[in-house]
């Protein structure tokens, strides 16, 4: 599904943000992404949405090389990659139904689809109940839940989360944890870039961990009973 | 496609909803920036109306020492109409030259007591095209007067057409580089005010963009913004300049005391108005793409 080859990127002419990356990552995976700040996580992740363009290699996603995608062919990759932040990313004049169907009015689908379709994933998040509220008014969790609806609500290929649990307690960090292992058991392919180490070892998925840019260790995933709890 | 239009025209509307303070910021903008390029143009378009009937006075009269038979007068009335410029051409005859003498010196009739019409002398008086009457035309057509036979002597006030005419383009001049000006900064206000109501909702942008809308999609929405919010602007300045104008502009007569004609103010024409608005229109419009070009990047 997600395939780089000696991809290198460097910011400015001396700091090298990548440095020679070689990964694969298949269909229906389930990754973290680890390392110090700085090291390159959210650089990386950048990459597989197209919103940076690497210095040397390539990226392949699903078997299309963004690296050779011309500006009008960003978007379409777009529409089959979610990403969640871990500032969440969220329209606060708008409601939480209206910050979920955004996904949808840009794919064209109509008004009677979108209503369905966007309560349903709401319903999975389980924040229903709000979904004429405007963000501003949810708790941190009920926020991230939110950015979570807004990525998954098109069936996504591939999803990718940047320190998505950064801003949240422990409870909070389970469900938001649950969902992307539930999106997962759906065949959608999830990566997640955290230094939270909890988050890491309790979920027994396959670890990259990246130093100054470099991919230092990787550990493939473990199944445990933990592992088919959820 | 219509689906889509309408889809982003309801999207234009929502935005404007839930962002009613940029809104209302930037139609306020558009509407002060347009009220003050619209009141320039109002007293500038009256200026050159004034101009234009003082311009009546410029006028050429040619002198004849004796009265003029009805087959002369025809004769020369034809040759001088043939001349390029001309729009009317009037013959004085002595007792009208006496006449005019005599209401001239009202009050002072006396002096003109024993005076006989013989003394005075007849006249053609010609009355130039609003094209004709520069300073560099007048002399021209005089000179082309003076190659008629017959005609010797012909005064059209040197010194007043070429003050008149200096004054008016001094008056152009300064009009075109005040308007200019004016232009200028209405641009640069509202192209900035634009500029920061969009980076106020950046965030919009990267979230359209982050769930793969295509660049015109993130735009339709905010050009339409921009075209309602230009219309609007426009719309009440024109609305703010007709009120102002029927509150007390349309009696300010003694403004352009100057003009013997003038009983006030005249309203912008039709097509001035049209402009405005098209103006408004359009500055919203570019206003808003010129700021979008900056903003979104894939």
């Amino acid at each position: 599904m997600i395939q780089l080859h000696n991809v290198s990127l460097a910011y400015q002419q001396d700091a090298s943000a990548l440095n020679n990356i070689n990964l694969n990552i298949g269909k229906g995976e389930f990754v973290f992404l680890t390392g110090p700040s700085g090291a390159g996580k959210t650089t990386l992740l950048r990459l597989l949405y197209g919103a940076l363009t690497p210095s040397r290699g390539q990226v392949l996603i699903d078997g299309q090389n963004v690296t050779r995608m011309t500006p009008a062919q960003i978007p379409l990759l777009r529409r089959s990659v979610g990403v969640v932040f871990q500032d969440f990313k969220l329209l606060h004049n708008r409601t939480v139904f209206e910050n979920v169907a955004i996904t949808l009015e840009v794919l064209g689908w109509g008004r009677t689809d979108i209503g369905k379709k966007t309560m349903h994933i709401l319903k999975q998040m389980g924040i229903e109940s709000k979904y004429n509220l405007t963000t501003q008014r949810l708790s941190g969790g009920e926020q991230q839940r939110v950015a979570l609806a807004r990525a998954l609500v098109n069936d996504p290929k591939i999803l990718l989360a940047d320190e998505p649990t950064g801003n949240l307690d422990d409870a909070n960090k389970n469900q938001i944890l649950n969902i992307f292992k539930e999106a997962n058991i759906r065949g959608t392919t999830v990566i997640v870039a955290t230094h939270d180490r909890r988050l890491i070892d309790q979920s027994h998925k396959r670890l990259i961990t990246l130093v100054k840019g470099e991919i230092v260790e990787q550990v493939e995933k473990e199944t445990t009973d933990n592992d088919q709890t959820f | 496609m219509g689906g889509r239009a309408g889809f982003f025209l309801s999207r234009a509307v929502t935005n404007i909803r839930q962002n009613v303070f940029v809104n209302v910021v930037t139609v306020g903008t558009i509407t002060l920036a347009l009220l003050i390029v619209s009141l320039f143009l109002l007293i500038f378009v009256n200026l050159e109306s004034a101009a234009d009937n003082w311009s009546e006075r410029v006028q050429v009269t040619v002198y004849f020492d004796k009265e003029l038979t009805l087959l002369e007068q025809n004769t020369l009335r034809e040759k001088i109409s043939a001349l390029s410029g001309v729009s009317r051409v009037s013959y004085v005859a002595r007792d009208e030259a006496l006449k005019r003498f005599k209401s001239r010196l009202r009050g002072q009739e006396t002096l003109l007591e024993g005076v006989r019409s013989e003394v005075l002398p007849t006249s053609f008086e010609i009355a130039l095209k609003r094209s004709h009457r520069e300073t560099a035309s007048v002399e021209s057509f005089v000179s082309a007067l003076k190659r008629i036979p017959g005609i010797t002597e012909v005064q059209y006030g040197e010194e007043w057409v070429r003050r008149f005419n200096s004054f008016l383009n001094f008056m152009r001049l300064i009009g075109g580089l005040l308007g200019g000006f004016l232009v200028m900064a209405v641009v640069f206000i509202v192209s900035n005010t634009i500029k920061l109501t969009i980076y106020s909702r950046r965030d919009e942008l990267e979230v359209m963009s982050l769930v793969g809308a295509t660049p015109f999609f993130i735009k339709a929405p905010f050009l339409l913004e921009g075209l309602i919010q230009g219309t609007a602007g426009s719309s009440i300045a024109v609305i703010l300049l007709f009120g102002l104008y029927e509150g007390f502009l349309h009696n300010a007569g003694g403004f352009l005391t100057f003009n013997p004609t003038a009983s006030g103010l005249s309203f912008l024409p039709l097509e001035y108005i049209g402009g405005l608005l098209l103006a408004g229109a359009m500055l919203g419009f570019i206003g808003s793409l010129t700021s979008l070009k900056r903003f979104i990047t894939v």
